[in-house]
């Protein structure tokens, strides 16, 4: 128990240094790309404004003041849970990030479920039937699948499922059915690089000596693919899933719009190409404490799943 | 013929796609009760005769022959007939000890499981005999039970699998090496354990080995291996002090040359003390 709380205390001490960096790094950035808040906030992109109209905003939200007095502005208001008021909407931003997050996250908790259940069928049976026919059919099928956009394949399947059989809604959050083929999208996506992956890994243990020692010890061979060849091959799979959760929460944002899924990703495009500057900023910051509070966890579970992890760690200590 | 337990005979071995045999007419008995050795150098065929009692060979490799066993040829029995046999009635103990157990399951649960695929008990039942099995062969089942592979040592681990394969008392139990990872020491009493039990039980052993010391002290009767052929067999004494083969002669001198067999026997006598 101790070594969890030593290692949640570091990753907050990892989060805390990688929310000044992130946030400092993004505040100057956007302040350098193109684009005028000021105009945003007149709501006047191709009216001509008066200088003193312009010069008004900038005193009134701080443009005019240094970068580094608005970062610190920022940051004390932040520390206080105050993400500041979005431009556009007018709402303060931890309000609206916290409205639309539940979905998005409930997405990649679909994304993922489908993910499983997609990859996991097709590579225990790749890996058992290495290189014979089941096993190419299964790797045909990852390479097709690497190779399809995510928003063909949602198209596809809207063609498919709504529009043709008309079993699953179009769009929208609501009931189950809604959540089946933006899910299904989403782990389908993902599923090509994690069906090789575990492929690999289970070809590998199937062949390792403990795998041996228990088929010479009378172990239905279900029980060995399911509780000692899958779970030792869950390993690096919840490792890899750690670190691309960054890259697939921004990824969701396409099958959010798809879908017209009330998430975060229609929140975000609409604030980038708006210049809505202090919902960016939330955003970026309420995402990547996620992607760290995710990688705690993904770390957590691997320790359950082999405890020799747990063993070094203790070691490191 | 009746009190023999297993019988090898003319058993062929061949890697799909190849004329030259692995094995190459291997005829071998073992009786109830008896331990017998099968040694000779690295490479010689020794664990692939016990591969293909156990059916544990690779896909890419032919058998041919005879395997008697229980009124069966077990070349001739379906795969899942031979898998029936693994565990409850052919024990193996291999090599590679840090193997001989899944690294992230608790050694208790391995042997629960292990136990229960084959024998009608609950999981208390169960436990009560696996603790028992580990406390024969000399290990404090309170802190074994409970723990992962890792955390035990090499001569720990290979008890431990010794007590999981006579959990089920089977009728042979095969040793492959099972000593070879472990040092002089703890090897020998890993041996002595199984001796003991073997006395006990009345289960057979084969104890394949490229120490002869190891061979000559605790088996019955041996057979020499050299490039996939048995080359001379016989009772441990006769093969030790009137070996006939050219083989046998090289192995016995590579041995005499050796200064630790009574050096071995002293030091293994005074730890199990």
């Amino acid at each position: 128990m101790r070594l969890v709380f030593s290692m949640i205390g570091k990753r907050i001490t990892q989060l805390l240094i990688m929310f000044l960096l992130l946030s400092f790094i993004t505040f100057v950035l956007m302040k350098l790309t193109p684009g005028d808040p000021v105009r945003t906030i007149l709501n006047v992109e191709d009216v001509s404004t008066t200088t003193a109209q312009e010069e008004l905003i900038k005193q009134q939200y701080g443009f005019d003041r240094p970068i580094l007095i608005q970062y610190g502005e920022w940051l004390s208001n932040v520390v206080q849970l105050d993400l500041g008021e979005s431009i556009i909407a007018k709402q303060p931003v931890l309000q609206l990030i916290i409205n639309r997050l539940p979905a998005s996250v409930a997405l990649t908790i679909g994304g993922l479920v489908a993910l499983l259940v997609i990859a996991v069928p097709f590579s225990v049976l790749a890996a058992i039937y290495e290189n014979k026919w089941p096993d190419y059919l299964c790797r045909g099928v990852a390479i097709i699948g690497a190779s399809i956009p995510s928003f063909w394949l949602g198209l596809l399947l809207i063609f498919f499922f709504s529009l043709q059989l008309n079993l699953l809604p179009v769009m929208g959050r609501g009931t189950l059915a809604h959540y089946i083929l933006p899910s299904v999208t989403l782990g389908m996506a993902m599923a090509p690089v994690y069906i090789k992956l575990l492929r690999e890994q289970l070809i590998d243990i199937l062949q390792s000596s403990y795998i041996e020692s228990a088929i010479a010890r009378g172990i239905p061979r279900w029980r060995i693919l399911l509780f000692h060849a899958i779970r030792g091959s869950l390993i690096p799979l919840v490792t890899m899933f750690g670190l691309s959760i960054g890259s697939l929460l921004g990824g969701i944002t396409v099958i959010e719009m798809l879908f017209s899924w009330p998430g975060m990703g229609e929140l975000i495009v609409n604030a980038v190409t708006q210049r809505d500057y202090p919902l960016i900023q939330g955003y970026i910051i309420v995402v990547g404490s996620l992607v760290v509070f995710i990688n705690l966890l993904v770390d957590l579970i691997t320790m359950l799943i082999n405890p020799q992890i747990m063993q070094e760690a203790r070691r490191a200590q | 013929m009746k009190d023999q337990l297993i019988s090898i005979e003319h058993l062929f071995v061949t890697l799909n796609g190849s004329h030259q045999p692995l094995l190459e007419d291997v005829n071998l008995t073992i009786k109830m009760g008896e331990m017998v050795g099968l040694i000779g150098e690295s490479g010689s065929g020794k664990s692939l005769t016990s591969r293909a009692v156990t059916g544990l060979l690779p896909k890419e490799m032919r058998v041919s022959g005879r395997i008697s066993y229980g009124g069966n040829n077990l070349l001739e029995l379906s795969d899942k007939e031979r898998y029936k046999q693994l565990g409850i009635k052919i024990g193996y103990i291999f090599q590679d000890y840090r193997g001989s157990f899944t690294p992230f399951i608790r050694i208790g649960k391995q042997m629960t499981e292990t136990i229960r695929t084959h024998i009608k008990l609950t999981k208390k039942q169960s436990e009560q005999l696996a603790r028992e099995v580990l406390n024969e062969v000399g290990l404090e089942d309170k802190t074994i039970y409970h723990r992962f592979p890792f955390q035990l040592s090499g001569g720990q681990i290979q008890r431990a699998a010794v007590a999981m394969t006579l959990a089920l008392k089977p009728e042979l139990i095969i040793c492959d090496e099972m000593t070879t990872a472990l040092d002089v020491i703890t090897g020998e009493k890993v041996l002595n354990y199984l001796a003991k039990v073997q006395k006990e039980t009345g289960c057979a052993v084969l104890i394949i080995t490229h120490d002869l010391a190891q061979a000559y002290k605790h088996t019955n009767r041996i057979y020499v291996m050299q490039q996939g052929r048995i080359v001379e067999e016989g009772l441990s004494e006769e093969v030790r002090c009137h070996h006939k083969h050219p083989y046998t002669k090289k192995l016995c001198s590579c041995l005499l040359a050796l200064p630790g067999e009574d050096l071995i026997t002293t030091a293994s006598q005074v730890m199990v003390k």
